[in-house]
């Protein structure tokens, strides 16, 4: 049964990619433990590689298009994120951690180009004109900023024939804030810009409060084994909504604490009484409605999207009711944990996700915490835990500490990791060092491969891959110590002691066996390194007290070499200060000659 | 004889003194050598430990070291460390080299204050010349000076370039042109400064030639020394040219000096000053800083002219306070010729005072460093405050100095000046 769905499903997919051109748009909703709520919006169009070359865009995207192929860009990711995801309680990653950038701007991309230079010289293009286009600061990945990837990335679209002159470039700018001005220029993206469809609840307010968000826009060609190659172009936003928060009323949206008949408790606690309470889990207690969540309601759907493609899903268990608008045809799929919905085309569509019902009476708390369980989907466990953060104290050296976790009890887990650092932070690869949790001895078997680009100050930053294997069940510590430089005061930014923002590492994990794909993609949070500091204020000082310093020295060796020696009641009356005392005298003198003349003529 | 061999056995005490001395400090102080190794005083971006290791990690692991911003050192350290074991597994080897190189320059400090150039050179008897300290005392004052046991211990490689400055002279005092010139080359190859001291040490080998195998033209024999020079220079070039397989050395190691890519705090006068520099000047003030270190070499070269040694120490002074990435070591070095010139020292003028600033700088310094960068309560004008007052107490100890020796000078030409008050005019 199950084979034969997915049989379909690929006929599906191979109709809709042979289309000429199409586009669908589709919102997955998935609640998270903990009262969050993941939601990934997902546009994808296609438009054949004749039509794209001869500007006939038709969905794809007029301004990027020629962007693309004004700087010869083969395949583009671009990402806009912000927070955290917090695998510790929601788990694998949505889409597998491949539509997700670290904190900031992540931007990669394949160019055609027969040399560096020229790659170097159309990525500077292509940053400027992305900069324009999304009103990001993507003008400021510069040389430093950028490094060449040998090992992380590979291309996800099919390249037949030009991959030898095909150059990878990647650049970040962890400083980057994501906000709604980036937003709107991804909205005017997509052939419906925002009006109907599932992009109306695209909310600057709600999804830049959210815990958690990434934007991404993916161009990969992609070449049927039948038929012509076509450019994909995919626009995701995935955001993790904290449903507490997102329901807080807009004209009162100062959190305050519950009155007490309205608090969640966990019965199941001994001291569970009146005046105490325990909060209770919440996500089997999640209940909302889509207006609540997204500020707004979803508006129809956009025409233009391939009808037999359901705008939206939510995945939960079937035996949870869920409300939706009349209009609205509910399919509960096979995989038992997942139902779409079909929306006719001009209805709005709203969604009440009520509290589940208590069955069974509630006094039976294992009975409840059985319900709490069946009532979400449970989170997958990821194939990597990751975190990274520095050590040591103060502003002239410090180390960085990666703690990787493998939950897996039996398969071990190989991937690239790899750190873009900038050029002020000096690191020492001869500390480089792995061992495994547990055990004090490095391990030097973790490490299989190091490249390793060093900085050069002011030109390029560190390129750092490294491809480890880590046992089952294990936790390696990667550590290393780096060096803080100082800079020239002119190369600080105005808030100089807030810190520089250090670029997520990118943990790319392999599939085993067959070709190097990844399966897997995590990044760290991105760190902030504190630099010694000058002071700001007193250039002249410097200047003026160092010339001194120097002026001394030199003035005195000067007067040392250069003049004789005598004894001190030879030569000429000497001294400047004398002459001028000398010169003074005979003034006054002068002076009191004629006041005495005067006297003596009255 | 006797008193020959009873000096020997003073001088083997007092080497073995300073071996043990650093030895116990090696292992039974193992913190306070990773301490020193890290402190901007000792190791600056030119002379680090860990950036010698980090460079020899690179270039065990075939990336070229000087395709990035962590080592500026010579080539040829990074063989000449490779046959020792790994420092993090077998430190001895390594700690041994460090220790050989100070016993090293103190032999050679030791020659350099029993050949007497200090009190009478060849154009020049000083009439106070009996008064002084033999080499064994020079000596003991460089090995246990704290400035050379912080150096030491820290591993900064200005080691090797003090190791052979002093060889250099060495040998031109006892006569010997051509090694005082490869000894010279490899101070100049190391650390580029060096090659300043080319004047002053032409003119002592001139002075000590022996008179069996002397030139006696004046610039023929400087002409065939600075061949040597550059011949000994050339080949050590094309050796480290060999070694790393291009040219990107001679930027990365000399590049770094006369540019100041790096600014990391030092105790010198250059860092805090480039910082803070305007963009558009930074150029200009480089030029008139490398000037202004140039330009002592030709004024006390030719006014001290009969007195060589004096000139080198005058300049090894200079060059510890002016020079873009000083050290204590440095300046370890010049302490250590100063005690050559105890004829001079009642006639200097300030050595309360001089002595006073050097300690106090030194007690502030390190404090005044973690106030800034640990602490948070202070900011980097601290540390620029106590380099400053360093850098003025060690000038003034310069000048006076120089004071002294011309005033000994000219107490030749004026006899009954001695002790008497006296001016300049």
């Amino acid at each position: 049964m199950r084979q034969l769905f997915s049989l379909l499903l690929l006929s599906l997919l191979s109709f809709v990619c042979s289309a000429s051109s199409d586009y669908h748009e589709q919102l997955v909703l998935r609640p998270l433990p903990l009262s969050a709520l993941l939601a990934s919006f997902d546009f994808r169009s296609n438009i054949t590689l004749s039509a794209f070359e001869t500007h006939n865009f038709r969905f794809f995207p007029r301004s990027l298009g020629q962007i693309l192929q004004y700087a010869n860009t083969r395949e583009l990711h671009l990402r806009f994120s912000l927070g955290r995801w917090d695998a510790e309680s929601w788990g694998a990653r949505p889409w597998d951690g491949a539509r997700e950038g670290g904190t900031g701007v992540e931007l990669w991309a394949w160019l055609e180009a027969e040399t560096d230079d020229e790659a170097d010289h159309k990525w500077l293009t292509l940053t400027n004109a992305l900069s324009g286009l999304f009103c990001a600061s993507l003008n400021f990945i510069d040389g430093t900023r950028t490094t060449r990837p040998v090992m992380s990335f590979q291309p996800e679209g099919d390249h037949p024939n030009s991959t030898e002159n095909m150059h990878l470039l990647y650049g970040v700018l962890p400083h980057e804030v994501v906000c709604t001005e980036n937003l709107t220029p991804f909205l005017k993206l997509l052939p419906c810009k925002g009006k109907v469809g599932i992009a109306t609840l695209l909310d600057g307010h709600k999804l830049f409060d959210a815990s958690w968000q990434s934007m991404a826009i993916d161009v990969r060609p992609i070449c049927p084994d039948d038929g012509e190659c076509v450019l994909q172009i995919e626009l995701t936003i995935d955001m993790v909504l904290d449903i507490e928060r997102s329901k807080r009323p807009r004209d009162n949206p100062i959190p305050r604490p519950l009155p007490s008949h309205e608090l969640m408790c966990d019965t199941s606690k001994p001291y569970h009484a009146d005046d105490t309470c325990f909060p209770a889990d919440y996500s089997a207690n999640q209940d909302w409605t889509l207006s609540q969540v997204f500020g707004r309601n979803m508006k129809g759907i956009c025409p233009l999207t391939d009808p037999a493609v359901p705008p939206v899903c939510l995945q939960v268990p079937h035996s949870r009711r869920v409300f939706v608008s009349s209009g609205v045809v509910e399919k509960k799929n096979a995989d038992g944990t997942s139902r779409c919905f079909e929306i006719s085309p001009k209805a709005d569509f709203e969604m009440i996700f009520p509290r589940p019902e208590k069955t069974d009476g509630e006094e039976g708390n294992a009975a409840q915490a059985e319900i709490a369980l069946a009532d979400v989907v449970k989170p997958e466990t990821p194939l990597l835990y990751a975190e990274r953060s520095f050590t040591g104290h103060g502003q002239e050296r410090g180390g960085v500490q990666t703690i990787l976790r493998n939950p897996s009890p039996d398969t071990e887990v190989e991937f690239i990791y790899m750190e873009s650092l900038p050029w002020f932070m000096r690191i020492y690869t001869h500390t480089i060092e792995a061992h495994v949790g547990g055990e004090s001895k490095s391990n030097g078997s973790l490490i299989e491969e190091i490249y390793y680009r060093p900085a050069l100050d002011r030109a390029r930053g560190t390129q750092l891959e490294m491809r480890m294997r880590i046992p089952p069940a294990a936790t390696v510590f990667l550590t290393y110590d780096f060096e803080k430089s100082i800079l020239r005061y002119t190369e600080y930014p105005p808030d100089a002691n807030r810190g520089f923002d250090v670029a997520a590492a990118v943990i790319t994990i392999l599939n085993r066996g067959e070709e190097r794909k990844a399966a897997y993609t995590l990044r760290t949070t991105s760190l902030l390194c504190s630099l010694p500091t000058p002071d700001f204020s007193m250039p002249y000082n410097v200047i003026i007290f160092t010339s001194t310093a120097i002026a001394l020295a030199f003035g005195g060796m000067f007067n040392i070499l250069v003049r004789r020696f005598v004894a001190a009641d030879e030569g000429p009356e000497a001294g400047l200060g004398k002459k001028l005392s000398a010169k003074l005298s005979k003034v006054l003198e002068r002076f009191r000659k004629k006041k005495t003349a005067v006297e003596e003529q009255k | 004889m006797v008193g020959g061999k009873v000096n020997s056995g003073r001088m083997t005490a007092l080497l073995v003194g300073a071996v043990v001395l650093r030895l116990a400090i090696f292992y039974l102080l193992p913190g306070l050598s990773d301490l020193l190794a890290g402190r901007v005083e000792i190791s600056t971006p030119v002379t680090s430990f860990k950036r010698l290791q980090e460079g020899l990690f690179l270039y065990q692991h075939n990336v070229s070291p000087y395709d990035g911003g962590v080592y500026h050192q010579a080539p040829l350290l990074l063989p000449l460390f490779s046959l020792f074991p790994n420092f993090k597994s077998f430190p001895l080897g390594t700690y041994q080299l460090y220790i050989v190189a100070d016993l090293l320059s103190a032999r050679a400090l030791q020659l350099i204050a029993d050949s007497g150039e200090a009190g009478s050179s060849a154009l020049f008897t000083s009439p106070r010349r009996e008064k002084r300290w033999t080499g064994l005392i020079v000596a003991a004052v460089f090995l246990f000076n704290p400035f050379t046991i912080a150096t030491c211990i820290g591993r900064s490689t200005s080691v090797f370039t003090t190791c052979a400055i002093l060889h250099a002279i060495a040998k031109a005092v006892s006569g010997a042109p051509f090694s005082a010139m490869v000894a010279l080359s490899f101070a100049a190859y190391l650390s580029m400064y060096p090659l300043l001291l080319l004047p002053p040490l032409l003119l002592l080998c001139y002075d000590r030639q022996h008179p069996s195998c002397a030139i006696k033209s004046a610039g023929k024999f400087a002409i065939t020394n600075i061949l040597v020079v550059a011949g000994v220079l050339a080949a050590l070039f094309q050796m480290s040219y060999f070694m790393t397989g291009s040219w990107e050395f001679l930027s990365s190691t000399y590049g770094i000096q006369l540019t100041l890519t790096d600014l990391t705090p030092n105790v010198g006068l250059w860092w805090y000053f480039f910082i803070e520099m305007f963009d558009s000047f930074r150029s200009f003030f480089l030029a008139v800083f490398w000037l202004h270190l140039s330009c002592y070499v030709g004024g006390l070269s030719i006014r001290i002219r009969r007195q060589p040694l004096a000139v080198l120490t005058l300049l090894l002074g200079i060059f510890a306070i002016f020079k873009p990435y000083p050290s204590i070591s440095d300046t370890s070095l010049f302490l250590a010729l100063v005690p050559l010139y105890r004829h001079v020292f009642p006639l200097m003028r300030y050595t309360f005072v001089e002595a006073s600033v050097i300690l106090y700088a030194t007690f502030l310094g390190p404090s005044f460093y973690y106030l800034w960068i640990y602490a948070g309560s202070g900011n980097a004008n601290f540390f620029y405050a106590i380099t400053l007052v360093w850098n003025l107490g060690l000038s003034l100890l310069v000048c006076d100095l120089t004071f002294a020796v011309l005033r000994d000078e000219w107490e030749v030409e004026r006899p009954e000046m001695v002790g008497k008050e006296i001016r300049q005019i």
